[in-house]
């Protein structure tokens, strides 16, 4: 077990110094001046420049650079943004907030729907109803997300005109930042027209929730059903059967707990795919969060920006997709090595 | 029948035959498979199919209805959208260059990933190495989020795309090769190849590689799908392929500009992407059960 | 128990639900959204030419000493409640209004009421190189600059707390104009000091304070403005109480969010979508002829741009006819000259380069340009009335120059950085334009063609020729209208001679209103106002 914990911290350490070095030199890569792409900053005078430099320990080693690069890392100092010269620490810690509570919703959205269609598909399998979730599964799975955010937008905004098509809130209610997820903000906030603002707030979540919810509906659903079916043929199954339980017992004392178990993990991965389409869908929605702030920083090469996004989420990715591969191998010694759903 | 047979011969089916077989069975996938030939004509064909140069812009016929709505012509199928370009025309370039580009990318990816999985799997030093680990959480991460990150890097450009997907797609190919040499070179015939004094090139490439097929396949269909949802969620980011090369997601977004007032615009390209990536993933998902089938028999 | 528990917590989520539906809350009763174009650069108009900066700022945040009518284009009172000019037209006195108060916000507390220090202070700042916030922003005051005001103001004198004196070196007939300009802005000289103070001098234009309808809340770039009502407003208006502007740079978007009702109106609506606006009953779509022009320049500092020849050979091989037609769907007329029909000195008989690819390539071989020759048209990021689609036009005319063998490629970036990498002159040719700031033709010859322009940016062709600069300086020395048209005439002359530029269109303004508030209007001379504008009951 610790030998276990020991190698998976291992991998993480490795990987997030692979990270940490890969965006430590990307300032030297990018076209331009290399002060300009490290700080945010572009110099007005020749005195500005060298302060800057000598900040930036542009005259020292590389390893002067780099050590000063972790220390700012570590100190949350993350220079500011080329285009808006805000923090960058500020603007990240607003937008990332924002994927999360909308990958948060969408994979509860998921996990209610995903999961009981896939066990009534996998339970009455080759039944018509399992047909319906299969071809449902398939033709779901293939949806381009950005299209599906698109003809959500034309049916139920522009045609009838039920929900709202951009951003969290409508911008007239001014909801202080707080936790960072907005339904919780309005909640805690000090406002008057807390219900408006509330209701408000959960019409603009509906659409791009769904928009993203509907892939990793199709990825659950395929899971837990093929988990289903593999666990039904098992022997211990057939046992139970001889010993003459009735299929709702079978199922709910053997069936269930062993379908469930080994895809846990396998769901908790959805994560990160959950957050790339957020970031696509964010973009559609001008909702504000960690995508649309990057995708916006890559339009307008604002270097510093990208560099600390791009550092911020796959770190979140690697880390959580570690952590969840340890985990599951913790609990679950048995299963060799991480199996990979192929979907 | 035609023709019968006059000895009762058994009839031993090579396994792709076998595959083909059960492949078959099912009518979904073969219409899948269908849709999936057609759109390879377009590919290769696109410049003859297509009426007009998809770049040519006819400022008198700007933003035309497709034919069979009131005030749409025969001449536009599809209408024009507001530069006063044929969309069908613009619809198939379109289609070639983002199935072109995906198989292209996908074929480059499996060359690599099956090379550097081969030397993972049969170079024992490299088993327990730390670098195996790095590439396995890397697979885990979506490809598109490191397609994004890539080309946030290498700056936008459907070339530049291309290689960020490339480079996103590898892992999981030298994944699934190194797992699979791993369990081969355990396996007798192997051992046998080696007390006949083969290379260890010669293993691979007689003895490995053709009993890789099957795999292979079907990851190559895995990965073109993930590949063309990335390289037009790319191209509808505007990270990927820029005017005036057209491409599927690149053409959507460029109509979301005239949404409103000319809806068939985003219908079409979003709905050719829709069909490729669900015709993929039928092909995929029949040939994965054709294979379990074929073991199961 | 458990039963109880959920169904109280089902009937609170349907109250939560439900409730609210059925009537509009005194937020959104109280409050306008209007979705801008862009971020705005500053929140100090005199620091930018571009009406994105003055949209946000100018007519929100700031008063001028002087407005003009949004009708009719006379120069009226603003915090000047009158004014004299001394009969040789080089000193100007202005009695100021009282009691005008500044915005209380939650980073300033007004201590005094508006006086002279601040008509002082807010014209000295980009007058006076030594001044202490000279330089603060940059040191560039574009507008300013592009008309030679520095040079023409000889002192802003304090004749008391009340009354200011400006006197000129030399008489200017477009002076009082140029104060009521978006640009002309008062800003507070006590929060000034009160920042120099606390050594952060540059958050004067970041968290602007000003005497204006409105006072500024909050602002996160590509996202939202916020105002609210200055409630201790000098004149008696009947605006909302919150004011959001929701940056929107898609065109489309915005009128999908005009019809979504998320916006309760919206600037550029997108040209394709005039027609559904126009159509639609909740909607209302207002228009009026602007006084612009839209133009391709050429930089005329980078070779082989400056030849002339050059620049005539690439205006001949496009179809201007085509672009008008394409770009603005027949909703503006083209453009030979730089102002439009509207203004007195328009020249109805100005001669006009058509379409002639054939001629275009022979001109380029004369002057020794290889076929597939690069060059690059930028192409701005914003709609703007004179051009409500520049990439759009970019493309047509990337096809049209490939036809004489000129390879083109199409470069953009957001606003802010667009407009500083032009003014350092990384363009080949850009597309471009230019609004009125006021009615007087010298505001369309003066910033965008004359020397002293090109280091403010306005100059977007970086070229200078002194026959020109003449010309324009001696219309502005005389007030007789005829006399000035035959100065005008002339300059138009030289433009077509040299083609600097290629005018393109004079188009109609447009902005595209929902039938919930009312009172608005479009600002011809300017950024757009809010002080009128109620929702209705």
């Amino acid at each position: 077990m610790i030998n276990l914990l020991l190698r998976y911290i291992n991998l993480m350490v490795i990987t997030i110094a692979v990270l940490v070095v890969i965006s430590f030199a990307l300032p030297y890569f990018f076209p331009g001046d290399t002060l300009t792409n490290l700080s945010g900053i572009v110099p007005e005078s020749d005195a500005q420049r060298a302060a800057l430099e000598a900040a930036y320990k542009l005259d020292g080693s590389v390893f002067a650079q780099f050590w000063h690069y972790l220390n700012t890392l570590v100190n949350g100092n993350w220079g500011v943004s080329f285009t808006s010269q805000t923090s960058l620490l500020k603007e990240v810690s607003i937008a990332f907030p924002a994927t999360i509570e909308l990958i948060t919703y969408a994979l509860l959205i998921s996990v209610i729907f995903g999961i009981p269609l896939g066990f009534l598909g996998g339970l009455w399998h080759h039944k018509p109803f399992d047909f319906g979730v299969v071809t449902f599964s398939v033709v779901s799975y293939s949806f381009p997300v950005f299209w599906l955010a698109l003809i959500f937008i034309t049916i139920f905004s522009l045609q009838l005109g039920f929900l709202p098509l951009s951003g969290r809130v409508n911008l007239l209610y001014d909801v202080p930042h707080q936790t960072g997820f907005i339904l919780l903000d309005i909640l805690r906030a000090d406002m008057p027209n807390k219900a408006d603002a509330f209701y408000d707030a959960i019409q603009h979540i509906i659409l791009p929730t769904l928009s993203i919810a509907f892939v990793t509906t199709a990825i659950f659903v395929r899971f837990t059903r093929r988990s289903i079916m593999d666990v039904m043929e098992k022997g211990y199954i057939d046992a139970a059967k001889s010993r003459g339980f009735t299929t709702k017992q079978i199922f709910f004392k053997h069936g269930l707990r062993n379908a469930l178990l080994p895809i846990l993990p396998l769901m908790a991965m959805q994560i990160s795919t959950l957050i790339t389409n957020a970031m696509v869908v964010e973009t559609i929605f001008s909702w504000p969060g960690i995508g649309n702030w990057l995708i916006q920083a890559i339009y307008q090469r604002d270097y510093p920006a990208i560099r600390i996004g791009m550092l911020v989420v796959s770190m979140f990715v690697v880390s959580l997709t570690i952590t969840i591969e340890f985990l599951s191998r913790a609990i679950d010694p048995a299963r060799d090595k991480f199996e990979r759903g192929a979907v | 029948m035609a023709q019968f047979n006059l000895y009762q011969e058994e009839y031993h089916p090579s396994p792709i035959m076998h595959i083909w077989l059960e492949f078959k069975r099912s009518h979904f996938a073969l219409v899948g498979f269908a849709v999936l030939l057609l759109f390879c004509v377009i590919t290769i064909l696109a410049p003859l199919l297509a009426p007009y140069d998809p770049n040519v812009q006819n400022t008198n016929a700007i933003l035309l209805p497709p034919a069979w709505e009131g005030n749409g012509t025969i001449a536009h199928l599809f209408g024009t959208n507001a530069l006063g370009q044929d969309v069908f025309s613009r619809t198939l370039h379109a289609c070639r260059i983002t199935f072109g580009s995906s198989v292209i990318l996908v074929f480059i990816a499996l060359v690599v990933g099956v090379a550097l999985g081969t030397l993972a799997g049969m170079n024992r030093g490299v088993k327990s190495s730390i670098l195996n680990h790095l590439l396995d959480s890397l697979m885990a991460v979506p490809t598109l989020l490191i397609a994004i990150i890539i080309v946030a890097i290498l700056g936008t450009g459907l070339a530049n795309s291309m290689l960020a997907i490339i480079l996103a797609l590898i892992p999981q190919f030298v994944h699934q090769t190194r797992n699979f040499v791993r369990e081969e070179m355990k396996k007798d015939y192997i051992l046998l190849d080696r007390l006949d004094g083969a290379s260890s090139f010669r293993i691979f490439w007689k003895s490995i590689l053709p009993g890789m097929f099957e795999l292979l396949a079907v990851q190559s269909t895995l990965a073109l799908s993930v590949a063309i949802i990335d390289i037009s969620a790319l191209g509808f980011l505007n990270l990927g392929a820029q005017s005036p090369v057209v491409e599927l997601g690149a053409s959507l977004s460029q109509s979301l500009e005239v949404a409103y007032s000319a809806p068939w615009l985003i219908a079409l390209p979003g709905f050719c992407i829709f069909l490729m990536v669900l015709s993929i993933n039928i092909v995929g998902e029949g040939l994965r059960s054709a294979l379990r089938n074929r073991l199961i028999h | 128990m458990r039963l109880a528990l959920s169904s109280s917590f089902i009937a609170s989520a349907c109250f939560i639900l439900f409730a609210c539906t059925s009537e509009k809350t005194d937020i959104t009763k109280n409050g306008i959204t209007f979705c801008s174009e862009s971020s705005p650069a500053s929140f100090n108009p005199q620091l930018d030419t571009s009406s994105t900066t003055a949209d946000a700022s100018s007519h929100q945040i700031y008063d001028r000493l002087l407005e003009f009518n949004t009708e009719d284009g006379r120069i009226e009172p603003g915090l000047a409640s009158s004014w004299l000019v001394s009969s040789d037209g080089l000193t100007y006195t202005f009695q100021l209004r009282k009691g005008v108060q500044f915005h209380n916000t939650e980073y300033f507390t007004p201590s005094r009421n508006f006086n002279a220090d601040d008509v002082i202070f807010s014209i000295d700042r980009w007058r006076v190189n030594s001044h202490p916030y000279h330089d603060v922003a940059g040191g560039n005051y574009p507008y300013f600059q592009s008309l030679g005001l520095k040079s023409t103001i000889k002192e802003v004198t304090r004749i008391n707390g009340y009354r200011v004196e400006i006197s000129l070196y030399k008489p200017d007939s477009s002076f009082l104009a140029n104060l009521a300009t978006d640009f002309s802005v008062v800003l507070s000289a006590e929060y000034a000091m009160e920042l120099l103070k606390d050594g952060s001098p540059s958050d004067l234009d970041k968290f602007p304070v000003g005497t204006g309808p409105y006072k500024f809340v909050a602002y996160r770039k590509d996202q939202y403005i916020r105002y609210e009502r200055h409630t201790d407003y000098f004149l008696d208006t009947k605006g909302p109480e919150h004011l959001v502007f929701d940056i929107t740079p898609k065109s489309s978007l915005r009128v999908a969010k005009l019809i979504t009702g998320e916006c309760d109106a919206v600037a550029f609506p997108s040209q394709n979508d005039l027609e559904i606006i126009r159509e639609r009953e909740d909607l209302t779509l207002l228009e009026k002829p602007g006084l612009n022009v839209g133009f391709w320049a050429f930089n005329t500092s980078k070779p082989p741009f400056d030849n002339p020849k050059v620049r005539r050979a690439l205006a001949l091989a496009i179809d201007k006819t085509s672009l008008l037609e394409a770009v603005y769907l027949g909703q503006a007329t083209r453009a030979k000259s730089l102002v439009p029909s509207a203004s007195w000195a328009h020249q109805s008989n100005m001669q006009d380069l058509g379409y002639n690819p054939v001629a275009a390539r022979k001109l380029l071989d004369e002057a020794g340009i290889p076929f597939n020759f690069t060059m690059n048209i930028w192409a701005m990021p914003v709609q703007r009335a004179y051009n409500p689609n520049a990439m759009k036009m970019a493309q047509l005319m990337r096809s049209y120059l490939a036809e004489v063998g000129v390879t083109v490629n199409i470069v953009s970036y957001d606003w802010a950085r667009f407009r500083e990498n032009l003014t350092i002159g990384m363009h080949d040719s850009v597309l471009i334009g230019w609004s009125a700031d006021n009615g007087d033709p010298d505001n369309f010859y003066r910033p965008l063609l004359t020397c002293s322009a090109i280091p403010s940016g306005t100059n977007r062709a970086r070229w200078c020729n002194e026959d020109y600069d003449t010309l324009i300086e001696s219309a502005l020395k005389t007030d007789n209208a005829n006399e000035r048209r035959v100065y005008y005439h002339r300059a138009n002359n030289i433009i077509f001679d040299e083609t600097p530029l290629v005018p393109i269109a004079h188009a109609y303004q447009y902005q595209a209103v929902s039938n919930n508030i009312s009172g608005m209007v479009i600002n011809p001379f300017g950024g757009i106002r809010f002080d009128d504008v109620e929702r209705k009951p």
